[in-house]
């Protein structure tokens, strides 16, 4: 029963998380570069959302799967070039003052 | 309405399907929504001439507190749907009442990190880092907040109605819902608080 419960795949899925949450902390306790810290951040970020996105969220065995990796595309798309797009704007250098 | 036995009973008709994509499109609409947050965290993170900057209103242990409390949840809740497909109601529900609490704890935590920063006098009027902080942060706990009574009310329905396309579809969204909450949260983990922590 608990076998069932419990698949393998989610429990690891669920202790890898938690280590990825810790490896991240390794920008807090060391004093790294910004440049080291900061790509440290974004892989264990990315590789937790696209554990979340496959693992728990079934996005592949959705019968629309393709139409669904379009739209997440998209919406990442959009969404990186309003960050990027106002850091650009804002802070390096656009602007003429 | 035609019923498909051969898929799990939350895609097993048309309109089900519909609203799962529907909810993935929406998905992607909060996915711009919180971007446009970060992108003003981004911009006005560094407007602290008056009041405390990240490094000094940051504490880490709150932080993990509610980090491990919403990985937990998201874990649960996938156990939740995990225990819906093989038709077992009394694991289900109990796996989402865990998730609920344990959303529940993630926002008590939260509400008093917020309490901490403004008796620090770190308000959301004090400067623009704190505006955009507590807009991000705001949006993200309101989220839970809804989450938290949208799943309560799906629990109740499956406990009156059992597992029926509606209801299992149901579930499932919330769960797809729940699980995007908690990627946010590991961005606002990583980029908002361990990049302000690393100084």
């Amino acid at each position: 029963m608990m076998k069932q419960l419990f698949p393998a795949q989610h429990v690891m899925g669920f202790l890898f998380s938690l280590l990825l949450s810790l490896i991240a902390l390794v920008v807090v306790w060391f004093d790294l570069s910004f440049t080291a810290g900061i790509t440290i951040l974004i892989v264990t970020a990315l590789v937790q959302a696209g554990l979340q996105l496959f693992l728990f969220m079934h996005v592949k065995e959705n019968a629309e799967s393709k139409t669904l990796y379009l739209n997440i595309l998209y919406a990442l798309f959009v969404g990186l070039v309003t960050i990027f797009g106002t850091l650009f704007a804002m802070h390096w250098g656009y602007m003429v003052r | 309405m035609k019923i498909d036995h051969t898929v799990p009973m939350e895609y097993s008709t048309e309109e089900n399907k519909m609203k799962i994509l529907g909810f993935w499109i929406f998905l992607g609409a909060e996915i711009a929504l919180f971007s446009t947050l970060f992108a003003v965290y981004f911009t006005l993170q560094s407007n602290t001439k008056v009041g405390p900057s990240a490094t000094d209103l940051f504490h880490l242990s709150p932080v993990m507190i509610e980090t491990i409390l919403l990985l937990t949840s998201s874990f649960t809740i996938g156990l939740g749907i995990h225990a819906m497909r093989l038709g077992l109601k009394k694991p289900m529900m109990t796996f989402f009442g865990i998730t609920l609490l344990l959303g529940a704890g993630f926002l008590g935590v939260e509400v008093y990190e917020f309490v901490t920063y403004i008796s620090e006098g770190a308000t959301i009027q004090t400067s623009g880092f704190l505006s955009a902080l507590f807009t991000l942060l705001g949006t993200h706990g309101l989220h839970v907040t809804f989450g938290l009574l949208w799943g309560g009310a799906i629990v109740a329905q499956v406990a009156k109605r059992g597992f029926t396309p509606e209801t299992s579809n149901k579930a499932f969204i919330f769960s797809l819902y729940w699980h995007f909450l908690d990627v946010v949260w590991i961005f606002i983990f990583s980029f908002v608080y361990l990049k302000g922590l690393m100084g």
